[in-house]
């Protein structure tokens, strides 16, 4: 089964006074991988300013913008053409006990090699205070462990938008209980991390025609890595897991590393930024 | 004896506890030492006075000066200059030579490893805290391959003698160590103030440097490029080594640049010029990793170059040194030199390590909070000898607060036993005479594709405070002309 979508990535900036140096990237396009194909991409700005295509250091396809003409306003448009294969996430499970599973995440050769998704960033650690209201069942395998904790979240946390931003810690979103889809995909890798489960943030579009929770603008979630699975994606802003409707850009070990839009301006007075986001589906 | 008659020493106190350079083991004048010794002894103390002072204008006519960054306030002083030069011997060269070239090439190999396979902590040599919990440890360089294979192009070892005869290194610098235009610019110093010793000995030239060192950049250019451009990239004229940086560039005859005279576009790294752009090929960058590229690190740094960092990703630019070097320059990474040697190069270590204590391992720990009247505890992410404690030299009062420092983060310390750095004579301004002052030495080995040179001389630095065990500028070191002997 397979299922198209169309993205439109909007970003509007208006400056007070002309902009002569001002330099931009983009981290919105959906990336390549095994349940998603990349059709078309089309990117475009108001001023006609060379976009050009790059990668980050994480090896994600970015575009940059760096106007040589002054402006005051400039609108970035992205149209993205992407197709969906479902994969059933259980298809390449290999059978191996939860003793197993758990003796192998404590081996060496695997902290070394996932060393990056098992670090605490700032936006991934815990309160040193913190006693985990969450705490794994070791009996049970870490799929089954990581599903309940993607429930926990979601039942814990209500989704309030501009309570938080993207600089809020977990000490914060733990006291307010509250927090939007990046918050919790920090919590959810902050809980696997502690537990020696390589967690990584992911940054992507969410189909919202399913009456999920998200925002207009992009959605985040979550990777852990499974042994008898390899990757797996969970959204614990609305208690699932990572399907058809979700259209994944760039992972990172928090949103530092993954924000969709980067920049440097040299502006004088006021500024004003808005984004927008629209998936539209189509059944094949 | 020979130095009872000297007038200029007469008055030189020898504490015969200290390991004092220019004499042997019996009391008397090295032989190396003794035609510079009877020929400062054919000055009066008066010629000191003023050759020191005349020394003095003209590193600050040269505008040779550094900044001293304060806790209120940034001063700008020049480094002093002590008029007697340090010699080194031809075998003692060799042993300086040879180790210094030998942790630069181990620290090179671990540095690929630690980015690529991680063979190294796999296997158990080092601990997997070297990287994992390392602010350096830059992830978007793994799987990266530095164009030749060259992560720490320019290395500055410190290297003192104890007062056992032999050589130690206290920390290999491989970020951007500076100093080394105060090497060349000390010999000029001494050429103009006291011509007549050289006629005594046959001195390699530190000159070359600038030669080698951008022969050796060009080895590493980008693959496809014939005749590459390299530039120096500087913070700008408010950083401390702003005189070096063009120095060196002046030197080497490259442009010195800031990033905002760079570009990025398809990838590639251009140089603004009045004759339209040019393609920047390799970039001796003296800036931090983390103030490269504002897209890449630090959002807000305004000393990189935006998409500088996709540039170097692609391969179509050198960056010297490779970004993520910072790991290897660890205090921690430090004390594992020896098993880092071996490991890689199947060979003994030439120069010493200090035995260190890890803070971060709880027996080690309770040995130093037990024992810290006799150490040196030191940070182990801070450079420029900020943070350092000496034991012995501490209050009961400052002992504690040391104490509960390294009981709050035990990771950010390790201890070294408190060393008997070798002293030397150096003319000091207050008493107007020469006394006995501790000194060290950095080297600074550039490691290009299959080649390596070593600067002949190094930094002597010395600390100009009585006693004082830390020789750093920022801490109110001086240096010394510092010559290796051809035979």
């Amino acid at each position: 089964m397979s299922q198209e979508y169309e993205i439109t990535y909007k970003a509007k900036n208006d400056y007070e006074s002309p902009v002569n140096n001002a330099h931009w990237q983009f981290l919105i396009i959906p990336e390549q991988n095994l349940t998603q194909e990349l059709i078309s991409v089309d990117f475009t700005n108001s001023i006609n300013a060379y976009n050009e295509y790059s990668v980050n250091g994480q090896g994600f396809n970015t575009i940059r913008v760096q106007p040589k003409t002054a402006f005051e306003n400039i609108v970035f448009t992205g149209s993205f053409k992407v197709r969906k294969h479902v994969v059933n996430p259980f298809d390449q499970l290999n059978d191996m006990s939860p003793v197993a599973e758990y003796d192998l995440i404590k081996t060496l050769d695997f902290k070394v090699d996932h060393e990056p998704f098992l670090r605490f960033t700032p936006l991934t650690t815990l309160p040193v205070d913190h006693e985990p209201s969450y705490v794994f069942n070791f009996g049970k395998s870490i799929f089954e462990n990581l599903q309940e904790l993607n429930t926990w979240i979601f039942d814990s946390f209500e989704y309030v938008p501009a309570v938080t931003n993207v600089k809020t810690t977990l000490k914060e979103i733990i006291a307010l209980k509250q927090g939007v889809c990046q918050d919790f995909a920090h919590l959810f890798c902050a809980l696997c991390r502690r537990n020696s489960i390589p967690a990584r943030y992911v940054s992507g579009y969410l189909h919202q025609g399913n009456g999920y929770i998200g925002d207009t603008q992009m959605h985040a979630w979550a990777e852990a890595f499974i042994p008898t699975m390899g990757w797996v994606g969970f959204d614990p802003t609305n208690n699932i897991l990572a399907s058809g409707d979700h259209i994944k850009v760039a992972h990172g070990k928090d949103y530092s590393d993954c924000p969709p839009l980067r920049g440097v301006v040299y502006s004088m007075g006021k500024n004003e930024t808005t984004h927008s986001v629209e998936v539209l589906s189509q059944q094949q | 004896m020979s130095n009872i008659e000297n007038g200029t020493f007469s008055s030189y106190l020898r504490n015969p506890s200290l390991f004092d350079e220019i004499y042997d083991e019996n009391g008397s004048i090295k032989m190396v030492y003794q035609k510079l010794f009877d020929h400062f002894g054919s000055h009066t103390v008066k010629d000191f006075v003023q050759l020191n002072n005349k020394a003095k204008a003209s590193f600050f006519n040269q505008g040779i000066t550094f900044q001293v960054y304060g806790e209120n306030e940034t001063k700008e002083k020049i480094f002093p200059f002590d008029l007697f030069p340090r010699i080194i011997d031809a075998k003692e060269w060799d042993i300086i030579e040879r180790g210094s070239i030998q942790r630069s090439k181990a620290l090179n190999l671990f540095l690929w490893d630690i980015y690529h396979e991680k063979k190294i902590i796999k296997q158990g040599i080092v601990p997997m805290e070297l990287i994992s919990s390392s602010n350096n440890y830059l992830h978007q360089m793994i799987d990266l391959d530095p164009p030749g294979g060259i992560y720490n192009h320019i290395s500055g070892t410190d290297i003192i003698k104890h007062s056992d005869g032999k050589f130690y290194v206290l920390e290999d610098n491989i970020r951007c160590p500076s100093g080394v235009s105060y090497v060349i610019s000390n010999r000029t110093a001494l050429k103009r103030a006291l011509f007549g010793v050289f006629n005594h000995y046959l001195t390699y030239t530190v000159t070359d440097y600038a030669e080698n060192l951008l022969d050796l950049l060009e080895s590493v250019k980008p693959k496809g490029v014939d005749n590459p451009v390299c530039v120096v990239i500087t913070p700008g004229m408010y950083n401390s080594a702003f005189f070096e940086h063009s120095y060196l560039a002046k030197s080497m005859g490259i442009e010195l640049v800031q990033g905002s005279d760079l570009f990025v576009e398809n990838d590639f790294v251009y140089m603004k010029t009045i004759r339209g752009p040019i393609k920047v090929d390799v970039i001796y960058r003296r800036i931090d990793d983390l103030f490269l590229d504002p897209l890449e690190f630090k959002p807000d740094s305004a000393l990189g170059v935006p998409g500088l960092f996709a540039a170097y990703l692609k391969g179509n630019v050198t960056l010297a040194n490779a970004p993520g070097t910072g790991v290897a320059d660890d205090k921690a990474v430090y004390t594992y030199m020896p098993e880092i040697i071996k490991y890689y190069l199947d060979e003994e270590p030439i120069l010493n390590n200090v035995k260190t204590y890890h803070c971060s391992r709880p027996e080690e720990l309770k040995y130093v909070l037990d024992h810290i009247e006799e150490l040196v505890i030191k940070p182990v992410d801070e450079a420029g000898g900020y943070g350092i404690s000496i034991g012995n030299t501490l209050t009961a009062s400052e002992i504690e607060k040391v104490k509960a420092q390294i009981k709050e983060t035990p990771r950010k310390y390790v201890a070294q036993p408190i060393l008997s750095l070798s002293v030397h004579p150096t003319y000091i301004e207050q008493s107007e005479s020469f006394e006995q002052r501790h000194i060290d030495l950095r080297t600074f080995t550039v490691l290009g594709k299959d080649k390596e040179f070593v600067l002949k001389g190094g930094l002597t630095r010395v600390a100009l405070k009585k006693g004082n065990l830390i020789v750093n500028s920022s801490q109110g070191g001086g240096s010394k002309d510092t010559w290796v002997l051809k035979n």
